[in-house]
């Protein structure tokens, strides 16, 4: 579903350019959880907003289910970003003085499915990351790892056959980091893709399929042999 | 999008920040209620004005020494009063030769003068009107005591008054008036009647007046036998214009004055009807109501600036939140929507509270004015004001609001959510 062609980004900055991808290619297919390594300043960031369609590359080709990303408007980025893909931030990014219920419909507000659809679905995915009991408080008043949840609710209300998570373990405790990512695996397990940023060996392990890279190159591209499972804050 | 989600997200923003969001739209606040109580005031005084003329009554025709000005139309101020005062044309015959036309229903002829009035150890200043027996009927003033002036008095030069209502009282109290003696510039006259009470018609307290016949009036107390003002009462309003013509032959004949083409200017008289000088006084208070309201909205524009200034704060402090729906799916136009409602909201907030306070304080001034001046002055609030309190609202909001939510709606969604 995602195929990735001689990606090549360039940032140019007071006649500097510093290139952030440098041919990179790859495809994921449908179900896979792929963790994208490597250390700060590699491109993993880069590489995932193009995916995410947050982006542009400077060269290249993009392809997410069959769409080429040089043939979409930012209008229709936007609206592909809304029906197909669910982000997940490592600073949560939920809006402040809006409750839990009404952060995690946000992405709704731009679709024009029924009020009452939206309200059902939301409720679904609070559901499905146990905060079914927090629906009317404010993100000030939960937990990281809670408000991480809530954002993982928010990237998957709109149903989406992908999911970008940015280093969603980064500011977390480790416990909390690994009831995030038990949800991520269980919804790895019921068929939808998962692309992992991140900078720890730990956090990649629990990926079905490892790319690293290093100063926006791809250095290996592999399968986890030993692969981790969480499950209630434990990780086997 | 809903609109409904549009303004949840514009009130929750501005709750946020609830004393800046109030500061902020205080310059709005102060402007529409300032081009409210101006509105509102300039209506009210235009209003009271014009109830002074139609007490006049649609069907008269004023008819004054002087005469007509072609560059500024009927002459005003200084100049216009030297004249109606100097100018001695005017005759009681102009009255009675009025009178003969038939579109003519009814002539009154009146002078004026002011003197003390003395009875027994009472004394008033007073405004006295010598007037022929007709001004019950033009004035719609009829006595409530005794009787009114007759021809008889008129033509017999009687040494007859009859008083206003409040001079009656303060002059007698509780005595009855009837057939004592007053005295007014050492003429001694007998009071015949009391008028009822009548208030203010024309910019004149009826009730402050002493009217006597205009032949006492004129030979007693005046020493001159012409007329001040002549008011003529049509048949019907149709005819006002037709009588004012024949009126002005009528007198140009009288006057002898040879002006065939109908020159305005070369006549010693100028002839009014009360929808003409209604007119006038409509278009002055008009321009002034205008005049002030547009002053009023200059605070309008500033206020305008304060928007823009804290929604470009607004846009800077929020730019995690448009990266975020950015990339949760909203467009450009999502975004600027948004930003717009919000800054249209908060104007029309201002515009709200504007209204209601310069309502209230509109209210009050008409309230004071009407004690103070004890005039019949009441609150009005034309409908145009409320209109336009809201519309302009609106449309500073959507102004001032449209360059920040350009900012927002610009906004690079990665660099958005990178931003700290």
């Amino acid at each position: 579903m995602i195929f990735v062609e001689d990606l090549k980004k360039e940032y140019c900055d007071d006649e500097v350019k510093t290139i952030a991808l440098d041919n990179v290619s790859f495809n994921v297919d449908k179900g896979e959880f792929v963790a994208i390594m490597g250390p700060s300043g590699s491109g993993k960031s880069t590489l995932m907003h193009i995916m995410g369609f947050l982006d542009r590359p400077s060269f290249g080709a993009y392809k997410f289910e069959g769409q080429s990303i040089e043939d979409l408007s930012d209008d229709e980025l936007a609206y592909i970003r809304n029906e197909k893909m669910g982000f997940v931030f490592q600073f949560f990014n939920l809006l402040p003085r809006t409750n839990v219920l009404d952060n995690v419909k946000l992405p709704l507000i731009y679709t024009k499915i029924s009020e009452k659809e939206k309200q059902e679905r939301t409720k679904r995915a609070i559901e499905s990351v146990g905060l079914s009991h927090r629906l009317k408080h404010y993100p000030n008043q939960l937990s990281g790892g809670e408000q991480q949840r809530v954002a993982i609710a928010r990237a998957i209300v709109n149903n989406p056959s992908v999911i970008f998570a940015d280093e969603p373990t980064g500011n977390l405790d480790s416990k909390s980091g690994q009831q995030v990512m038990e949800i991520l695996q269980n919804l790895n397990d019921k068929g939808r893709t998962i692309i992992l940023v991140t900078h720890e060996q730990y956090t990649s392990e629990m990926a079905k399929r490892i790319i690293k890279l290093s100063d926006g190159q791809i250095v290996e591209d592999a399968q986890v042999v030993d692969r981790k499972i969480a499950k209630n804050g434990l990780v086997k | 999008m809903r609109f409904k989600d549009s303004i949840k997200i514009s009130l929750i923003a501005l709750r946020a920040n609830k004393s800046r969001s109030f500061l902020t739209v205080l310059g709005i606040v102060i402007g529409v209620g300032a081009v409210i109580i101006m509105m509102s005031l300039g209506k009210g005084a235009q209003g009271l004005i014009l109830g002074q003329f139609s007490s006049m009554g649609s069907k008269s025709i004023s008819i004054e020494p002087g005469s007509f000005d072609p560059k500024s139309g009927f002459s005003q101020g200084y100049e216009s009063a030297i004249e109606e005062m100097t100018i001695k044309t005017m005759k009681i015959k102009d009255a009675e030769d009025i009178k003969k036309n038939p579109l003519i229903e009814n002539v009154a002829a009146y002078v004026f003068g002011v003197g003390r009035v003395i009875y027994g150890n009472n004394d008033e200043k007073i405004t006295f009107y010598g007037a022929t027996e007709t001004f019950h009927e033009i004035d719609d003033v009829y006595p409530a005591l005794g009787r009114g002036l007759t021809s008889e008095d008129v033509e017999g030069m009687a040494k007859v008054a009859v008083l206003g209502n409040k001079i009656a009282e303060n002059l007698f109290g509780d005595e009855d008036p009837i057939g004592k003696k007053i005295r007014i510039k050492n003429v001694n006259l007998k009071v015949v009647g009391v008028l009822e009470e009548k208030g203010t018609q024309m910019f004149v307290n009826i009730d402050e007046l002493v009217y006597l016949p205009i032949t006492t009036a004129q030979k007693l107390l005046l020493g001159s036998d012409s007329v001040r003002w002549i008011v003529a009462k049509a048949v019907s309003e149709d005819v006002v214009p037709q009588a004012m013509e024949d009126i002005r032959l009528t007198l140009r004949e009288n006057h002898n004055i040879y002006n065939p083409e109908g020159d305005l200017s070369k006549d010693d008289f100028k002839v009014m009807s009360q929808v003409e000088t209604a007119d006038m006084v409509k278009q002055v208070t008009g321009i002034l109501t205008a005049f002030l309201s547009s002053i009023a909205a200059i605070a309008l524009i500033v206020g305008g600036i304060g928007i823009m200034n804290i929604m470009l704060v607004s846009v800077t402090e929020r730019t995690r939140e448009i990266g975020l729906r950015k990339a949760v799916g909203a467009r450009n136009k999502d975004i600027l929507r948004q930003f717009l409602i919000e800054s249209i909201t908060l104007t029309l907030l201002g515009g709200l509270i504007g209204f209601v306070g310069g309502t209230m304080l509109s209210f009050l001034s008409s309230f004071v004015l009407s004690k103070a001046l004890n005039t019949s002055w009441s609150f009005v609030m034309p409908f145009g004001a409320v209109v336009l309190a809201f519309g302009v609202a609106a449309i500073v909001g959507l102004i001032f609001g449209i360059y920040p939510a350009r900012k927002a709606a610009k906004l690079n969604p990665i660099e958005a959510l990178r931003h700290e």
